[in-house]
C-alpha cells in the first residue's frame, strides 16, 4: 500500500554550540534520516541521552541550535508555519490555565488560531481525550494522567495531524499510564499519526513501527518481528537485547519457546498476542 | 540486630487551609530483616507515610517507634524529634537527585555524614564503601556533583544514603528513571542490606523489578494501609507485573496447564519464562491437544488476591468525577463569575469611599457596610484570618504607643484616634481586597488587561507580552513555594535536623540557598522549554482573543451594590 509521507528528514545532524571554546562540540544527532507516514504509530525507543528527544524536536520543526540537514514537511497544522506542539514528561511544567478549558484556549491563542473557532475547538479536543466532564475543574485537582490528557488535547486542538509525545507516561503511575496510552491509541485509530517516545517496551503493540535510537543515530527502524528476532544474530541476541532494553515477559517466554522448537509468528511480545498465538498454534 | 518499626494509630493531615486527613489511623509493623513494599496509586499516601516515618511530617495522632525508642519525644510542652532514632534510618525522597548542596562529591557525602560525627578515617572508609556499593568510581570524589550524568547522580543519592550505614532504608520510587543496569544494582544493594539483618520500606510502582525481592507488601489506599502477602499485589490490576498479566491471559484464552507453584520464600512470585515455555511447549507438542479456554488455576494466591481487590475497588469508587464543594454554594464564588474589570472598578469605588471617611462614627459605618458586602464572600476570607488578627493586634499596639504618655502616666485618646482611623481604613480596604484574587483566574486578569489597554500596543507598548507575563507569574509563584518546601524537607532528611518542620534550620540555610536558586532556574528553564514546545513565544502577527470578557448581569449587580453602598456612605457622612 502506498502511504503518504508526512515528514521527511534527510541527514539531520544537531551539534549544540558549546559554552567554552575548550570544549569539543558533541553532536546529539548524527546524520539521521527518517520518513514519517500518515496514520502510523511510531514507538521511538532510546535510553537517556540517546538523542530521541532531539529527534522529536527536529521532526516537530522546532528551532534547535546547531541543526543541519534537510526537512521536508507535507503537513500543516492550523497554526501555520509553526512547529507541531510536543507533549513532554512533566505535565505541570507547561500548564498555565486555571482550568483545562482555559489552558487549551490559551494555547490556541498563542498558536494564533482563528479566534472565532477557538472555544469550540478547545471543547471538542477536550472531549476527544475524554476530559469533556472536567473542562472547568480547577487544574490542581486533576491527576497527573488527566493533566497529560489536557496537554494532548491542546495538540489536537491546533489540528495537528501528528502527535509527538515525549515520555508522557514516565511520571505516571501504571494505571494512569495505561489509561493515557489507551486514549492515544484510540486517537491513532481515528487517523492521527503518533510518535510515541518511551523507554518502556511493554507499551509496544502489534503493528507499531519501532525506531530505536542509540548514541545519536537510528540503530533500528522496522517491525517488532525483526526487533525481537534472535535467529539472525547468532549469540548476540536480538537487536532489542543488543541495545540494552529489557524485553517484556511475554517476549522472553516466546524466546524460550523458540529454543524448545515452538516458533510463533507474528512474534508475540504482549500477553494478548502470546495467548492468541498459543491458541492458534498448529490450527 | 536491628529494631522493628511500630506505627500505632497514626493520623496525618494536610497542611494549609483544609485539614484533610492524608493518613487515617494507620497501624503497621515493619520487621527488621525484611523488605516491605508500599503499593498504591499516585496520591494514595505512600510518600506521606514514608515522610511521616522519617519525621518530616507532624503526627496528628498516634505514635511511631523504632524498637523501644519513640520517634517524637516531648521536652516540656513541645515535641521534638528523637536524634537517636533519626540517625538509624536513611530516607531518599522522590526526585531527590540533582539537588546537591556541596561543590564536590566528597563534600556531598560528608554533608550526609555530618550528623554522625565520625572521625576522619572512619568517614573515609564509609565513603569508599558507599561509592563501591553504589557503583561509582572513587575518582569521582573530587568532581562537581552537577557535572555527573543523570545515572551517576542517581547512584550518588544512593551512596549518600549508604554512607550513613542506616539500619533502615526508606526509599520512595527508587527505580523511577533508572535504566535496567541501575535497577539490577539497586536490587543487589537491597538484598545485601537485608542479608545484614537490616530492613527497608520501599514505595514503588515497579513490581516487575521489586516484587521478587519483597518479603511483605502494604497497600496504601485513600489514607489507610493494609498489610498483604507479597503475592497479593497481583490484584492491583494495571500495576500487575507483566508476568502475571501474561499468565492470566494464557489461562483464560489458551488453557495454560497448571504450573508448579512458585517457590516459597525469596524469588519472584511468578515462574521464570523458561518454566512457562517448557510447560507450553510440552502442551503444544502433545498430539491431539484440545484447544480453547479452560478454567483458571486456583491457588492460595488467587484467593488472597481477591481479598485485596476489594481494597482497590474501594479506591476507585472514591475517585468519582469532581463535583466540587457543593456547586450551588460556590456558584457565586466561581473564578469565572465576575469580570475582573468590574471587580477592580468596584474595589476602587469602595476604597475611595472608605478613604473619604473622617470620624470614628463614619469609620464604624463603613466597617458595617464592608462586612455586609463581604458576607457572600466570607469563605474566601477564612484563609486570611490569621493575617487579619495579626493586623488588628498591630493596630492596638500602635494605638497604645501613640496614645500613651509617661509623665504623668496617662492615655491621650486624641493622639491615638488618628492612628485608629488611618489603620482602620487600611484594614477595611485590605479586607475588601482579600477575596479578589480568588474571584478571577490569572488568564481572565490577563485578558482584562489586554482588553482595557490593548490600544497601547499601537504606540509600541508591549502590553500583550506584559499581560501574558501576569499569567505566568501567577503560575510560577506556587512552584517557587513548592520547591522551597521540598528543599526544606530534603535539608531535614539529610541533615537529621530535629528543629521545627517545614522550616530550614538556620545553620543549613547557606547550603540550601544555592541549590535552591539553581533548582529554580532549572524549573524556569523547564517551563520555558515546555511552553515553547506548546507553541508559545513564536512571533505574533496580531493578538488573537479566543474569548472576550463581557460585563454580565452579576457584574452589574456587584457594581450596583458597591455604588449604592458608597453613595450611602457619602450621604450619611454629609448629614452627620
Amino acid at each position: 500500500m502506498e502511504q503518504t509521507c508526512q515528514i521527511e528528514i534527510i541527514d539531520a545532524t544537531v551539534t549544540p554550540p558549546v559554552m567554552f571554546a575548550a570544549q569539543k562540540p558533541q553532536p546529539i544527532l548524527k546524520g539521521v534520516s527518517v520518513r514519517i507516514y500518515e496514520g502510523e504509530w511510531i514507538t521511538l525507543l532510546g535510553r537517556n541521552g540517546s538523542g530521541k528527544s532531539t529527534l522529536a524536536k527536529v521532526v516537530a520543526g522546532f528551532r534547535t541550535a546547531g541543526v543541519t540537514g534537510k526537512m521536508i514537511k507535507h503537513i500543516e497544522s492550523a497554526a501555520k508555519g509553526k512547529p507541531i506542539p510536543i507533549v513532554m514528561q512533566q505535565p505541570e511544567a507547561a500548564m498555565i490555565g486555571a482550568t483545562p478549558w482555559e489552558d487549551v484556549v490559551l494555547m490556541l491563542e498563542q498558536n494564533e488560531m482563528e479566534a472565532s473557532r477557538i472555544p469550540l475547538g478547545a471543547e471538542e479536543a477536550l472531549r476527544k481525550v475524554g476530559m469533556g466532564d472536567r473542562m472547568f475543574q480547577p487544574i490542581e485537582t486533576l491527576s497527573g494522567g488527566q493533566k497529560q490528557l489536557v496537554a494532548i488535547a491542546g495538540c489536537l486542538a491546533v489540528q495537528s495531524p501528528l502527535l509527538v509525545l515525549d515520555e508522557v507516561t514516565a511520571m505516571l503511575d501504571p494505571e494512569a499510564a495505561s489509561y493515557v496510552l489507551e486514549q492515544v491509541r484510540v486517537l491513532q485509530q481515528n487517523g492521527v499519526t503518533v510518535i510515541w517516545i518511551t523507554q518502556k517496551l511493554e507499551e509496544l503493540r502489534q503493528g507499531d513501527r519501532i525506531v530505536a535510537m542509540n548514541d545519536g543515530a537510528i540503530a533500528f527502524d522496522g517491525q517488532a518481528d525483526e526487533w525481537f528476532d534472535r535467529s539472525s544474530y547468532g549469540d548476540q541476541g536480538s537487536v532489542c537485547e543488543q541495545l540494552g532494553f529489557e524485553a517484556p515477559y511475554s517476549a522472553r517466554v516466546s524466546w524460550e519457546l523458540e529454543r524448545q522448537g515452538v516458533k510463533l509468528r507474528p512474534f508475540p511480545f504482549t500477553a494478548e498476542m502470546l495467548a492468541e498465538a498459543v491458541k492458534r498454534y498448529e490450527r | 540486630m536491628s529494631a522493628d518499626w511500630m506505627l500505632n494509630g497514626v493520623s496525618v493531615s494536610a497542611d494549609g487551609a483544609d485539614k484533610r486527613l492524608l493518613l487515617n489511623d494507620v497501624n503497621l509493623h515493619f520487621k527488621a530483616g525484611q523488605i516491605t513494599l508500599l503499593l498504591g496509586r499516585n496520591g494514595a499516601g505512600k510518600s506521606t507515610l514514608l515522610e511521616t516515618m522519617a519525621g518530616i511530617r507532624t503526627l496528628q495522632e498516634g505514635t511511631i517507634g523504632l524498637g523501644d525508642d519513640s520517634l517524637w519525644v516531648s521536652t516540656g510542652h513541645r515535641k521534638k524529634l528523637n536524634r537517636d532514632v533519626m540517625l538509624r534510618f536513611g530516607i531518599s525522597m522522590q526526585h531527590a537527585e540533582s539537588q546537591w548542596f556541596a561543590s564536590t562529591v566528597r563534600e556531598e557525602l560528608l554533608y550526609s555524614l555530618k550528623p554522625y560525627r565520625l572521625k576522619g578515617e572512619e568517614a573515609n572508609r564509609r565513603m569508599e564503601y558507599a561509592l563501591a556499593e553504589a557503583g561509582l568510581a572513587t575518582e569521582l570524589l573530587e568532581r562537581d556533583p552537577w557535572t555527573l550524568s543523570g545515572g551517576q547522580q542517581r547512584r550518588l543519592t544512593l551512596a549518600c544514603l549508604l554512607a550513613c550505614e542506616p539500619e533502615w532504608l526508606l526509599l520512595d520510587e527508587p527505580t523511577a528513571g533508572l535504566d535496567a543496569d541501575g535497577v539490577r544494582r539497586l536490587c543487589a544493594v537491597l538484598e545485601a542490606h537485608r542479608a545484614a539483618g537490616r530492613g527497608a520500606v520501599v514505595a514503588t510502582h515497579d513490581l516487575d523489578a521489586l516484587l521478587p525481592l519483597a518479603d511483605a507488601v502494604a497497600v496504601v489506599s485513600g489514607g489507610t494501609v493494609r498489610e498483604a502477602a507479597a503475592a497479593a499485589a497481583v490484584a492491583h490490576a494495571a500495576a500487575a507485573p507483566q508476568a502475571l498479566c501474561a499468565l492470566a491471559e494464557l489461562r483464560a484464552e489458551a488453557a495454560l496447564p497448571p504450573l508448579a507453584p512458585a517457590r516459597s520464600g525469596g524469588g519472584a512470585p511468578w515462574p521464570e519464562p523458561r518454566e512457562v515455555a517448557a510447560v507450553l511447549a510440552a502442551e503444544l507438542m502433545r498430539p491431539g491437544r484440545v484447544l480453547g479456554g479452560a478454567g483458571a488455576v486456583v491457588s492460595g494466591k488467587v484467593a488472597d488476591a481477591k481479598l485485596l481487590t476489594g481494597a482497590i475497588v474501594d479506591d476507585i469508587a472514591n475517585k468519582q468525577p469532581y463535583t466540587g464543594p457543593s456547586l450551588a454554594a460556590t456558584e457565586l464564588l466561581r473564578p469565572d463569575r465576575f469580570d475582573p474589570r468590574a471587580l477592580i472598578l468596584v474595589y476602587l469605588v469602595l476604597a475611595a469611599s472608605i478613604f473619604a471617611q473622617r470620624t470614628l462614627l463614619e469609620l464604624s459605618l463603613a466597617a458595617i457596610v464592608t462586612m455586609m458586602l463581604l458576607v457572600p464572600f466570607r469563605t474566601l476570607i477564612w484563609p486570611w484570618v490569621r493575617v487579619i488578627r495579626a493586623y488588628a493586634v498591630l493596630i492596638a499596639i500602635l494605638c497604645f504607643i501613640g496614645g500613651v504618655t509617661f509623665t504623668p502616666l496617662s492615655f491621650d485618646w486624641t493622639k491615638a484616634l488618628p492612628i485608629v482611623l488611618r489603620l482602620g481604613k487600611l484594614l477595611l480596604i485590605m479586607l475588601l481586597g482579600m477575596p479578589m484574587l480568588k474571584l478571577m483566574t490569572p488568564f481572565r486578569l490577563q485578558r482584562s488587561i489586554e482588553q482595557s489597554f490593548g490600544w497601547l500596543s499601537r504606540i509600541n507598548v508591549p502590553i500583550h507580552s506584559f499581560a501574558l507575563l501576569v499569567t505566568l507569574i501567577f503560575r510560577f509563584i506556587p512552584l517557587l513555594t513548592g520547591e522551597w518546601e521540598r528543599f526544606a524537607k530534603l535539608a531535614h532528611a539529610r541533615g537529621k535536623a530535629v528543629t521545627a518542620l517545614r522550616t530550614v534550620p538556620f545553620s543549613m540555610l547557606q547550603s540550601v540557598m544555592i541549590p535552591y536558586v539553581r533548582s529554580i532556574l532549572r524549573l524556569a528553564e523547564q517551563m520555558a522549554d515546555a511552553l515553547e514546545a506548546r507553541g508559545f513565544g513564536y512571533t505574533k502577527r496580531k493578538p488573537t482573543y479566543g474569548f472576550r470578557l463581557r460585563f454580565g448581569r452579576s457584574d452589574a449587580i456587584l457594581f450596583i451594590a458597591a455604588a449604592f453602598s458608597s453613595v450611602l456612605l457619602f450621604l450619611i457622612a454629609s448629614v452627620l
